[in-house]
Formats: structure tokens, C-alpha cells, sequence
């Protein structure tokens, strides 16, 4: 009994004190705090994204604005990546697949870029 | 009494991205039926009334509109009979009649009518009109023969008009899927006629002939697997008894081509790859596999001369557009004018406008087979305002270059030595962060969008131009089949900044030389059409059409049409009466005014020609 409350403590110390570290940082976040990985996912947001499909500004044309706060299939890194790795069915989104040349970290790059860009969202 | 069967399908026709748009478009059903359908004394019209239930789907990606077909049974027309390979070969010189999209295989759209002139032409009034019902851009030519104006819209809704009055005859919708790959907007710029059929491309790559007067299918063929990069917007050229068709796929990575399909079975007779395969001449101007994923679409019409049982052919720009790093080479047929022989298409000879193309200067506007004076000597010619800027004469026998001119009023780009290749600017290439304004931008220059027009007697090419310089930005670009593959774009456009202007500007065919400019605060994106009278009509992208003075450029009428002017004036005559037709409607949406289109036929008001 006693060794069990003894335990029980320790727990939640550790819990307790975990709460207080801060998270590590998620790969998305890591990229963002590196220049050269926000410029490369730039540019292959400028080859591969932007020509017709995504634009860099509210322009009224047919290419879906990534900046703003909407997203439609998920809003977390993770939906992104998944997005654009699968496609969207019955649309022009094609998946990616493994086809980016330096593989995830490119697609991880990528988001990098959208968020380092991305509107304030209240 | 008008007999029509209705059948309906419900199929998804609004190509989406990323996430797609949302549009509610339910109050657009097949219940709404044709006029006078309603009275049909005969019950047995309304059959196959087979509404397919709507399958599931993801209402946040779909817009839906349904789709229907309402065939006509009933004794239309005015008895001509079939379209002869002789009818089609004498072009406008019947002014009852347009058979082709550039009025004649030299595509002059240059109509016989003299009744349509300078001094007339204030006497145009609204005949009658008709909606398209549907959005994106109108930008078709009509067809008109026999009596019967047969009008394709954008989504490949095809219908055929009494050309007198407007009556609907009978409407095809074109079911198409979802994932239409797409560039720049839902076009359709019309149909082609041979015999009894109406023959018309879809966005989803098909190839498909209609009783021109049922309306019923005769035969759907695909051209290629419309989800790998490809549709098909342009009008068919009808040579002989083939049906030729381009493809459009040069942001998607296709390898180009265009075919020729036997007119009354839909079987493929030829085809003709731009971009030559391995062991092929021409393939070592592409960097490794590059060839493979390069581009060269076809999707403008070509032109016909029947003195050498030529048909001549362009392309348009190879892909990646702005990145090509990853094809070094000239990228040959890109951007290219191609000379085939038209029983088998075996390539006679080719000429290349713009070699590693960088700009998406697809080199594929309106081709006029035009006889000029160079140089003391009449020469058999082709020329051409090339969406890079400049204005080509070349010798349409041999390919001989012969001279070209700059048209545009800003160009900066390149230079061209004395063969007409060009020296391009190095501070002109596209650039990761690029800080140099480049002309023609990405869109010309003219663009194969939309015709020119040429009048013979005055030696002149009437042309519509875009003046809208950019900045070309350059990144890394990633192919998977079916994807955009673009490679970069254009950036700080004049269009933002809202300096951006257009002229229809006539050009000396013999010269060069710019006789006058018709200018507009916007670039001019419509056709034109000329008359024998000494006119020449198209329209802006705030909806006026007009009329101007073939000699001088002098504006002599205009009409407020509402949307944006996109398509390609026809003029005509029915019972010697004088019939001007002009589709209205734009997909900008950059201004208030809503899409959708609309088809405006004006008449010469009555003892006034």
C-alpha cells in the first residue's frame, strides 16, 4: 500500500515535470528555423505548387490561395503532409507519392514554407 | 411539331483543386426543357427519362451540374444535304455558310459580305439571343450551314440554333468527369462540320460525332486517358475525310501530339508526336528522358493547303514551362510549326519560334496562308503573330524563313538573328528571386486562344495583342503523370498593378509593318472577323463589341454586351440577310460582372444594306 502511494507520487512528479519541458520540436518546426529549409520548400512550392493550381496571392483565379487559415482536409502539419502525399479524390490534387526528390523532408520543407507564410489566424 | 427525346444523365463536370470550390447548382435540372418541347402532342417523346441517381459524393469537392441530351426528330434545315469535301474546301466564298473555325483552311475568317461596311455597320441590331448556361469562358466559333448554327460552349455543351431566329434544335451536354486536367478554364472554341456530322474535342480528351441534325451520337472516341494531362479544346480541322485534333497537356507533362480520325468511323488514321521519339531526329535537343515528359501540345487549330497536300500544324511550349534546367536542348517541336503530309503525317518540314523555350511562348496562334510580296517576288507564305512578340512571314512551300517583325509594343526578351532564331536576353530568363521585367509575359503577345482575322485586298493581319510584361520566377519542379508540371510562373504581372493594355493592331502582311492600333485598356483575349466590306469586328474583357474600319482602325459602332468577349466572331447571311454573331462571357473573375455566357446575333436592321 505504502509502496504503491510511493509510486503513485513519483508518477506525478514525473508527469508534473514533464508538463513544465517544453515539447520538442516537430519537424515542421525544425525547418522552420532553418533558412535553407524554408527556401527549398519555396522553391519547389514555386516549381511544382504554384503554377496554375496554388497562388501566392487572393487573386480571384481558379488556384486555391494555401496562406490563408482555411484548409479543407485538415488544418495540422500531418493532414497537410497526408494531403498531398494521397491526392484528393475526383480532383486535379494528384498525390505526390514518393515522388519528391529528396523524399518526406521535401513535402516537411514544403509545409515549412506554408506556415513561415502563413496569415495570422485568429 | 417539334419532337424531342430526352435523356438525362447527372454527371460532375466542375474540374477542381486542391480542395475545390463549392457551388450550389441544383436550380439548374433537366426538368427545364427546350421551348415548345413541352407541347409535344407526341408521348413518346419524353422517354429515357432515366435519371440516374446522384451518386455520393464529397459535397465540399463537388459542384454539380447535370447534364442532358435532347435529340430532335423532327425535319430541320434548309435541304442542303451533306457537307462536301468541295464545300469545305471553298471556305467563306458562300456567305450562307461558315464551315470552319478559320473561316477557310487559310484562316482568314475574312467573310465574303460586303453589305457589312463601314457605312452599315451603325445599322447592327440584336436579332435574337441566346445563354449558354453554363460558366467559364464562351469561346467558340460557331458553325453555320444549311440553315442551322451549331454553337459549342465552354464544358462541351453543344447545340444547334435555327441561324435566323435562334429556335433550339437540339442540345448535347458532354458528361465529364470531376479531375478534368486543366490549365486555364473550361474552353470549348467550337465544332467542325463534314457530311451529316458535327464533330467536336472534349476536356476529357474524347473525340465525338453528332447528326447534325438529331444530334444523336454517331460515334466517341477517346483520344487519349484524359486523367494522364490531356483535353482537347480547340475547333477539329476537317481535311479531306479526316478530322484533325490537337490536344492541350503542356502544364501537365504530356508528351504532344495531334491525330487524324477518320470522319465517318471515329478510327484513327495518323498521328503525329511533337516531340520525336528515341532514335528519331530531333529527340538528342532533349536532355536525357526529358522528351518523355516535355510537352509540345497542339491545342490551337492548324491550316490546309491542298496545292501540296499539306497540312501545317503548331505546338505549343515544352514542359516543365519555366524551369529547364532538366532539358537542355532546343526541345525541338516545342513551340514549332510542323509541315505534315496530310494522308499520313509524315513531317515535310518544321520551323521552331522559340528554341528552349523558358516563357510559355507557345508558338501556336492563328497560322494564315497568305501569298505575299517579299522582296520583289510573290511568295506562297505563312504568316504569323507569334505569342513571343514577333510578327513571321516564312515560305509555306519550303519553310523557308523570310523575315520577321516585332508587333508587340514592349519586347524585350530576345532578339532574332538572320534565320530567325532568337538571341535571347540573359536578363530575361526566369530567376529564383527574378528582378527583371520581361516582355511579352506568359500569355503574349497574341495567344492561341483566340483567332486573327485577315483581309487579302488590304494585305493586312488583324491581330488582338496583350501587353502585360512579368517577372518570371524559376523553381523546382516535380512530375507525377497527371500533375501540373510547370516549374515556376509568372510574378508582379503588369495585370497587378493594373498597367497592363491591349490593341487589335493591323499588320502590313507583306511588310511587317504596323499599318494602325486600335487600343484598350485591357489586353484584347476575343477573335475577330473581317468582312470583304471593309470591317473588322471583335470585343474587349468589359464586354463591348466593335466595329472598326478595316483601312484605318477608326471605331465605328459598338454594342454593350455584358461579359467579357472571349470567343470568335462570325458574319453571315440568311435569305440575303446580314447576320453578325458574337458569344459573350468570360471566366475572369476579377471584376463584378458574373460568368456565364451568352450569344448575341445581330441583324442588318432591314433596307439599310
Amino acid at each position: 500500500m505504502r509502496a504503491g502511494l510511493c509510486a503513485g507520487l513519483l508518477m506525478s512528479a514525473l508527469v508534473a515535470c514533464g508538463e513544465n519541458e517544453p515539447p520538442a520540436p516537430s519537424i515542421v518546426e525544425t525547418y522552420m528555423a532553418d533558412p535553407a529549409a524554408v527556401d527549398r520548400g519555396e522553391a519547389l512550392f514555386v516549381g511544382t505548387c504554384a503554377g496554375y493550381c496554388h497562388s501566392f496571392e487572393r487573386d480571384n483565379t481558379d488556384a486555391l490561395y494555401l496562406f490563408d487559415c482555411e484548409w479543407k482536409h485538415g488544418d495540422g502539419d500531418q493532414d497537410i503532409f497526408n494531403t498531398v502525399i494521397a491526392g484528393i479524390p475526383n480532383t486535379r490534387m494528384v498525390g505526390f507519392g514518393d515522388n519528391f526528390p529528396e523524399g518526406e523532408a521535401d513535402l516537411w520543407k514544403i509545409i515549412a514554407f506554408l506556415r513561415t507564410n502563413q496569415e495570422s489566424c485568429a | 411539331m417539334h419532337k424531342y427525346v430526352k435523356k438525362t444523365l447527372y454527371w460532375l463536370i466542375v474540374p477542381l483543386l486542391f480542395g475545390g470550390l463549392i457551388t450550389a447548382c441544383s436550380d439548374q435540372t433537366t426538368d427545364s426543357v427546350p421551348p415548345d418541347a413541352a407541347n409535344s402532342t407526341d408521348p413518346g417523346q419524353a422517354v429515357a427519362d432515366a435519371e440516374a441517381a446522384e451518386p455520393e459524393v464529397d459535397a465540399e469537392l463537388m459542384a454539380r451540374q447535370p447534364t442532358s441530351h435532347w435529340i430532335n426528330d423532327r425535319p430541320i434545315g434548309d435541304g442542303d444535304g451533306p457537307v462536301t469535301v468541295e464545300e469545305l474546301a471553298s471556305g467563306t466564298s458562300n456567305p450562307e455558310r461558315w464551315l470552319h473555325y478559320g473561316g477557310d483552311y487559310r484562316n482568314f475568317r475574312h467573310s465574303p459580305v460586303e453589305a457589312l461596311n463601314p457605312e452599315s455597320i451603325e445599322n447592327l441590331q440584336v436579332a435574337w439571343s441566346f445563354p449558354t448556361g453554363t460558366e467559364g469562358q464562351f469561346a467558340m466559333s460557331p458553325i453555320v450551314y444549311d440553315g442551322i448554327m451549331y454553337m459549342a460552349t465552354s464544358y462541351n455543351h453543344l447545340m444547334a440554333l435555327d441561324a435566323q431566329t435562334g429556335e433550339l434544335f437540339w442540345r448535347y451536354d458532354h458528361p465529364q468527369p470531376d479531375d478534368l486536367r486543366l490549365c486555364c478554364g473550361p474552353a470549348n472554341r467550337g465544332a467542325a462540320i463534314h457530311g451529316d456530322s458535327i464533330i467536336m474535342g472534349t476536356l476529357d480528351a474524347h473525340l465525338l460525332a453528332l447528326d447534325r441534325l438529331t444530334g444523336e451520337i454517331l460515334w466517341d472516341v477517346e483520344i487519349e486517358e484524359y486523367s494522364h494531362g490531356f483535353s482537347s479544346t480547340a475547333a477539329p480541322l476537317i481535311v479531306k475525310d479526316m478530322a484533325i485534333i490537337g490536344v492541350g497537356g503542356g502544364e501537365y507533362g504530356v508528351r504532344g501530339f495531334f491525330d487524324a480520325y477518320n470522319v465517318n468511323t471515329g478510327e484513327r488514321v495518323w498521328r503525329v508526336y511533337t516531340i520525336p521519339g528515341e532514335g528519331e531526329p530531333g529527340n538528342e535537343t532533349w536532355a536525357g528522358d526529358s522528351w518523355q515528359t516535355g510537352g509540345a501540345p497542339t491545342w490551337s487549330v492548324g491550316a490546309f493547303d491542298a496545292s501540296t497536300n499539306t497540312v501545317f500544324w503548331t505546338t505549343g511550349n515544352p514542359a516543365p514551362d519555366w524551369n529547364g534546367d532538366d532539358r537542355a536542348g532546343d526541345n525541338l517541336y516545342s513551340d514549332s510549326l510542323l509541315a505534315v503530309d496530310a494522308d499520313t503525317g509524315e513531317l515535310k518540314w518544321h520551323f521552331q519560334f522559340t528554341p528552349h523555350d523558358v516563357w510559355d511562348y507557345d508558338g501556336n496562334t492563328t497560322i494564315f496562308l497568305a501569298d505575299i510580296q517579299f522582296e520583289g517576288q510573290e511568295r506562297q507564305a505563312l504568316v504569323q503573330a507569334n505569342r513571343n512578340g514577333y510578327f513571321y512571314m516564312l515560305d509555306r512551300v519550303t519553310g523557308e524563313y523570310l523575315h520577321a517583325t516585332q508587333y508587340v509594343e514592349q519586347l524585350n526578351w530576345a532578339t532574332l538573328d538572320e534565320n530567325g532564331r532568337p538571341v535571347p536576353n540573359p536578363e530575361a530568363f526566369p530567376q529564383t528571386n527574378p528582378d527583371y521585367r520581361v516582355c511579352p509575359g506568359l500569355s503574349g503577345g497574341m495567344n492561341g486562344a483566340w483567332a486573327g482575322a485577315l483581309n487579302p485586298d488590304l494585305g493586312l493581319a488583324f491581330i488582338p495583342v496583350v501587353e502585360n510584361c512579368m517577372k518570371f520566377r524559376k523553381g523546382i519542379s516535380v512530375y507525377v503523370q497527371g500533375q501540373s508540371f510547370t516549374g515556376g510562373g509568372g510574378i508582379d504581372t503588369d495585370a497587378s498593378a493594373d498597367t497592363d493594355y491591349g490593341h487589335l493592331s493591323a499588320i502590313d502582311i507583306n511588310t511587317g509593318e504596323i499599318r494602325w492600333r486600335y487600343m484598350d485598356e485591357d489586353p484584347l483575349k476575343a477573335g475577330v472577323v473581317s468582312t470583304q466590306g471593309g470591317v473588322v469586328i471583335s470585343g474587349n474583357q468589359k464586354g463591348k463589341i466593335f466595329g472598326l474600319d478595316a483601312e484605318t482602325g477608326e471605331e465605328l459602332w459598338t454594342f454593350n454586351a455584358g461579359g467579357g468577349i472571349r470567343s470568335q466572331p462570325i458574319v453571315y447571311q440568311q435569305n440575303g440577310e446580314t447576320y453578325l454573331a458574337v458569344g459573350a462571357g468570360d471566366r475572369s473573375r476579377t471584376s463584378a460582372v458574373p460568368q456565364g455566357g451568352q450569344l448575341f446575333v445581330f441583324r442588318l436592321r432591314e433596307g439599310q444594306y
